[in-house]
């Protein structure tokens, strides 16, 4: 094999690294669990409006009440998120999101977004806890545990009053 | 003229065989015009490339490559790997693409190793390798993924901690391909890029048998001893053909599964060798010569088959089992009866040829022979 011919196919390997690092990049799936549980951050409480109508890179909106999850399988490291506030308040804003490549599931906190929170806390790393330390009244939905976001302290829903 | 429309008949034999058998079993199947033309064209481009990876091996002279299950696996461990890092949507097949090249490489190479060990005996020796190296991907899919090679994915793995489960869900991947350029005409969905792609191997293939390795290997095919006394290289060119066989069978195996949006980690690859060839061959390509019409011929004629025999033995004697079982039959029947033809064919060839150096009348039917 002569050098050149040895310089061509390094290249060749090389090309053939760096195109499955970028396929590996944007072809990342991660689930995005849209949240609109109320939010403190550095001490400012933010919370979600009545009803919003949520919908990710252009889909279906979902319309979401107060103290909710949908959980959204997504593909890459850029989204779009459209919220449009339904009763509650007339909003609507369309947001560019980026979540981390080695982030499986990520908490997007609504209210945060909404209320215009530091770009930071808009994206936090979904860390489940220990299924027998979550109590059962905090449980979402049926099947799924709530979780506590790294950075972001979330505030319980209000009891309803009788 | 007799002699003429006896040849045609010879030569056509396994095509007209079949045509008249779906002739007969779509009116007894009962199954609507419109079903069986959106199976077909959904078919046509699942399984088409898997059956393009055929006609290389046969150019080159090495017969049916029976060894195409190699790059089967191959596709799959790389469908298995993106799986498991959750790598979706295109840039996921081909990551899976990607990965399997190199397993396809070495795969077709050591193929191509063994059959120029095993001269005149290609076929045999790729179906014994595909079990020999069937046995060998076990071992890695079921021991050595998850604790030789780590996996991010505890849910891909068996209950004991190693080992990949027994189906692997491709909801990331699942009809990516077949949805990315999306037109329905009268209700029929068609799978466009899929279409596109397969056009562009078999315009790949028209262009590589006019290059130098594609004269090389033509020369190879029809002559081993003359094409190596003019200087062409036997034996790497038939390692090259299994090896380009090889990678494309793997990438052909990744547009059959991501279809089908399931890996059957243990079965997926086992019957894609048999299936792709019996459909070559129902396409009237013979052991020696393989067209690109024979593929798409071969496609509809054999996939039709499978649509409507099931219906037709259920119409017919009351068991759709016995329709399952005569897929099986017709599968495995074709390749006996392609194979049986080519040798009678080549004995006929032989015989005619020795009647014409003693200087007597050649038989009329011998004058088609092998191609």
């Amino acid at each position: 094999m002569t050098s050149r011919s040895l310089i061509q196919r390094s290249c060749a390997l090389l090309g053939l690294v760096a195109l499955s690092a970028f396929l590996f990049y944007i072809g990342k799936g991660h689930t995005l669990m849209v949240d609109t549980n109320a939010v403190t951050v550095d001490g400012k409480e933010f919370a979600s409006a009545e009803t919003v109508n949520v919908s990710i890179d252009g889909r279906e909106p979902e319309s979401m009440g107060r103290a909710e999850r949908i959980l959204v399988p997504v593909g890459g490291p850029r989204h779009t998120i459209t919220i449009e506030v339904v009763s509650g308040g007339d909003q609507k804003l369309e947001q560019r999101i980026s979540v981390p490549t080695f982030m499986d599931t990520a908490l997007i906190s609504i209210p945060a977004i909404l209320g215009g929170a530091p770009r930071q806390h808009w994206v936090t790393r979904f860390v489940a806890p220990p299924s027998e330390d979550a109590p059962a009244e905090k449980m979402q939905t049926e099947g799924e545990t709530t979780g506590v976001p790294a950075t972001v302290a979330p505030v319980a829903p209000a009891a309803p009053k009788p | 003229m007799n002699a003429k429309l006896r040849l045609f008949l010879i030569e056509n034999a396994v095509v007209i065989l079949f045509i008249l058998l779906i002739a007969f079993a779509i009116p007894v199947s009962r199954l609507p015009g419109k079903f069986l033309l959106q199976e077909i064209l959904m078919r046509l481009g699942r399984n088409t490339f898997l059956v393009l990876a055929l006609i290389l091996p046969i150019m080159a002279g090495m017969g049916l490559n029976f060894g195409m299950v190699l790059g089967a696996m191959a596709g799959q461990m790389g469908l298995i790997f993106i799986t498991d890092w959750g790598i979706v949507g295109i840039p996921g097949l081909l990551l899976a693409v990607i990965l399997s090249l190199p397993i396809s490489i070495v795969l077709g190479w050591v193929c191509g190793s063994i059959m120029n060990l095993a001269k005149g005996r290609e076929m045999v020796t790729g179906f014994i390798l595909a079990f020999f190296m069937n046995g060998l991907y076990m071992l890695i899919v079921l021991y050595a993924m998850g604790s030789l090679i780590p996996m991010m994915n505890s849910e891909l793995l068996l209950s004991r901690g190693y080992g990949i489960r027994n189906v692997v869900g491709l909801d990331g991947v699942r009809q990516c391909l077949d949805n990315l350029i999306p037109l329905h005409v009268m209700g029929l969905k068609i799978p466009v890029f899929n279409y596109l792609i397969i056009a562009g191997v078999a315009l790949l293939i028209i262009w590589f048998r006019k290059t130098k390795i594609g004269q090389d290997m033509r020369a190879v095919g029809q002559d081993r001893a003359v094409s190596g006394a003019s200087g062409i290289p036997v034996e790497r060119t038939r390692i090259l053909a299994i090896m380009i066989s090889t990678v494309l069978a793997g990438i052909g195996q990744v547009i059959f599964l991501q279809n089908l949006g399931t890996i059957n980690t243990t079965s997926s690859h086992e019957q894609i060798g048999m299936f792709s060839i019996a459909a070559l061959l129902i396409g009237g390509a013979s052991v020696t010569k393989a067209s690109i019409p024979n593929v798409i011929v071969g496609v509809i004629l054999f996939h039709l088959l499978f649509l409507v025999s099931p219906m037709a033995g259920k119409n017919l004697i009351g068991s759709g089992m016995l329709g399952e079982y005569f897929r099986q039959f017709v599968s495995y029947g074709v390749i006996a009866l392609a194979l049986v033809l080519y040798e009678w064919k080549r004995v006929t060839q032989e015989n005619a040829s020795r009647a014409t150096l003693r200087g007597g009348a050649a038989p009329s039917a011998a004058k088609g022979g092998a191609a």
